[in-house]
């Protein structure tokens, strides 16, 4: 970025910014996780915050575990854009009861989604594909890529958590009683290049994946419907347990995905937070906007300005007017 | 601070045109794989049917024909009772210890690799004695097949094959012929030039100079090239298996992921146990059929 150009934005922002709005919000701190999604929300909440609330906001590094147990116990960093709740939800939980955190809104609205999925080319020809019924129908389609006789499921890498959910769902669904195998692809470049490679010659292809992810906004699937809906008791009780005897067929219940901030953020700045609260992400936006990042080998930064810039009408409703003509007027300065 | 210039920094390219770079190299392969793709995978496979059907066999014979087998072979090959009776032992253990079953896919791929590997580096180490210029080419091919991170032509592989055996050969191969090309090469070369004049002079054609003087004296070498061939096949087993190549490499490759110390460090042992076998089995057979070149130089 040219030097000078950005800090007459930097400065002309800052005199832009009524000083009374800037004493309100101050210093904020925005936690930008290492992974691609929660980058590019810190990414676009740092710039909004900034250019339409006139905080002062720095992005600071960040992970689920040691950001979350800094905001409960420090109060910093001020915002975590996406926290995957699940994983600490009984700190969480404790935090907003102690009145130290509280949950602005969900920043995936769907959740983390897993599941069982299709490439799309194969529901157009048979929309039947879209049902776990369809699936066995058609068992012959899906070849195994070692052995003509079976059908290929290609389940989740070995030794990774969903490799036992995916396992329990594969038996509960009698998935071998219709020549299903399972094809442990090794690793997640390992089932990811298989869907690359499908993709490429439009073949069919059947296995586990999770959203949101580059390779589900560049390969388009449908996620199979068991035909049962979600039972979370019987998911975390048997479906992501190792030892479950006799597991029971269920579609993955969602990951909460949400956006936390610190009390003291949002008692000082409730417009700010309000607009955090507003703020959410559909799966299949997301998708596509983590494949355009891959694509484009950018970061969380390019991304975001890619996003602001072409992305208008997802963005706007999430803040009043007003704060909407200050980030229009900041972008075109970029 | 002052304008940036080439002098403090260095002139790199735009990221946009390195982009564009990116995207249409990764387009070209797209449709090469998608051109052709279909071909290249007809071409593999009689392969492909080979190494299910060897690993069909391996997995469905009773185990202690196997072992049967596979002593016989280190008996025939390095006539010891003792080398015998370890490869007993270590295959008592593995069995013993629950890893018979990856042990034998492992077994499968590695002897389909090697056997893969002799045939194809032999004829390319052997042009490569002949001709300068084909030693100029090749040298560098092998250094980037040595060197090339794995993981770099794995993925290719995968889009262009799948994941599984196929691809797991062609990686291995890739990592392990090396040696024996280049052993080969070397063991050739170093051959006395008066032999060979000798044999010339016996009216020998190329062929049974080949056949007859240079191959049976550069043996030796390439017994080592061979040798380190196979190891290097067995050290790539965990890679492979992160594009689904089953075997002991998954079992690995799982405990890495979970810290499952116990668990990786059997299987580990396992590998390292074919290793030993492998390598004492072809030290010993290599040794026992050069036996006669040292007599005739002390007579």
């Amino acid at each position: 970025m040219n030097f000078t150009k950005f800090s007459f934005v930097v400065v002309f922002s800052a005199i832009l910014a009524s000083p009374a709005a800037a004493a309100e919000c101050g210093r904020v701190t925005i936690a930008d996780m290492n992974w691609n999604s929660a980058s590019l929300i810190a990414n676009i909440d740092g710039f909004i915050l900034k250019h339409g609330y006139g905080c002062d906001a720095e992005l600071v590094p960040g992970d689920t575990m040691p950001t979350g147990t800094s905001m409960i116990e420090k109060g910093e960093p001020d915002i975590a854009p996406e926290m995957w709740s699940n994983s600490l939800k009984e700190a969480i939980d404790k935090g907003v009861a102690e009145k130290r955190l509280r949950v602005a809104g969900k920043s995936l609205t769907d959740g983390g989604e897993e599941g069982f999925w299709v490439p799309q080319y194969m529901v157009d020809k048979d929309p039947s594909l879209a049902t776990i019924q369809g699936i066995r129908a058609n068992a012959k389609l899906f070849k195994h890529p070692e052995d003509p006789d079976k059908s290929g499921f290609y389940t989740c890498p070995a030794g990774w958590n969903c490799q036992i959910t995916a396992d329990n769902l594969f038996k509960a669904l009698k998935l071998a009683d219709n020549g299903f195998e399972r094809v442990d692809p090794g690793s997640g470049a390992g089932l990811s290049g298989a869907i690359a490679k499908a993709f490429a010659r439009q073949e069919p292809w059947f296995g586990y994946y999770w959203a949101p992810t580059a390779v589900l906004g560049k390969y388009k699937m449908v996620k199979v419907d068991f035909g049962t809906g979600a039972d979370s008791n019987e998911y975390m009780t048997c479906t992501s347990n190792a030892e479950c005897e006799n597991p029971k067929v269920t579609m993955y219940p969602p990951s909460l995905v949400e956006t936390v901030t610190t009390e003291g953020f949002a008692t000082r700045a409730p417009e700010a937070y309000a607009y955090l609260a507003n703020r959410g992400f559909k799966n299949a936006q997301m998708n596509d906007l983590l494949a355009w990042m891959e694509d484009n080998q950018a970061d969380g930064n390019i991304a975001m300005e890619h996003f602001l810039k072409n992305f208008e009408s997802t963005w706007t409703p999430w803040v009043s007017a007003e704060v909407a003509d200050k980030v229009k007027a900041a972008l075109a300065n970029m | 601070m002052a304008a940036e210039s080439w002098l403090t920094k260095f002139p790199e390219m735009e990221r946009a045109d390195l982009v564009a770079i990116r995207k249409g190299l990764d387009e070209a392969y797209r449709q090469f794989s998608r051109s052709y793709g279909d071909v290249i995978e007809a071409i593999f496979d009689p392969l492909l049917y080979f190494l299910v059907w060897f690993e069909k066999l391996l997995l469905a014979s009773p185990w202690w024909a196997i072992i049967l087998v596979i002593v016989a072979l280190v008996y025939g090959a390095s006539r010891s009772w003792k080398l015998s009776l370890g490869v007993v032992v270590s295959f008592l253990g593995i069995g013993y210890f629950g890893m018979w079953d990856n042990t034998m896919r492992t077994l499968s791929i590695i002897t389909v690799c090697t056997m893969l590997s002799i045939a194809v580096g032999i004829p390319t180490g052997i042009i490569m004695a002949r001709s300068d210029r084909a030693r100029a080419i090749i040298t560098p091919i092998l250094d980037i097949m040595q060197t090339m991170p794995a993981f770099v032509y794995l993925i290719p592989v995968v889009m262009l094959l799948g994941i599984g055996k196929v691809p797991g050969v062609i990686a291995v191969v890739i990592y392990a012929i090396p040696p024996v090309i280049r052993l080969t090469n070397l063991g050739i070369r170093l051959v006395d030039k008066e032999v060979l004049e000798a044999a010339a002079a016996y009216g020998a054609t190329p062929w049974q100079r080949l056949m007859g003087v240079q191959l049976p004296l550069a043996m030796p070498t390439i017994m080592a090239g061979i040798n380190q061939t196979i190891m290097m096949a067995l050290a790539m087993v965990v890679i492979a298996s992160m594009i689904g190549v089953k075997g002991l490499g998954q079992p690995v490759l799982k405990s890495i992921t979970n810290q499952y110390f116990t668990m990786g460090l059997f299987n580990g042992l396992a590998i390292v146990a074919l290793a030993i076998i492998f390598d004492r089995v072809s030290q010993a057979y290599a040794r026992r059929t050069q036996r006669h070149m040292e007599g005739s130089t002390d007579v």
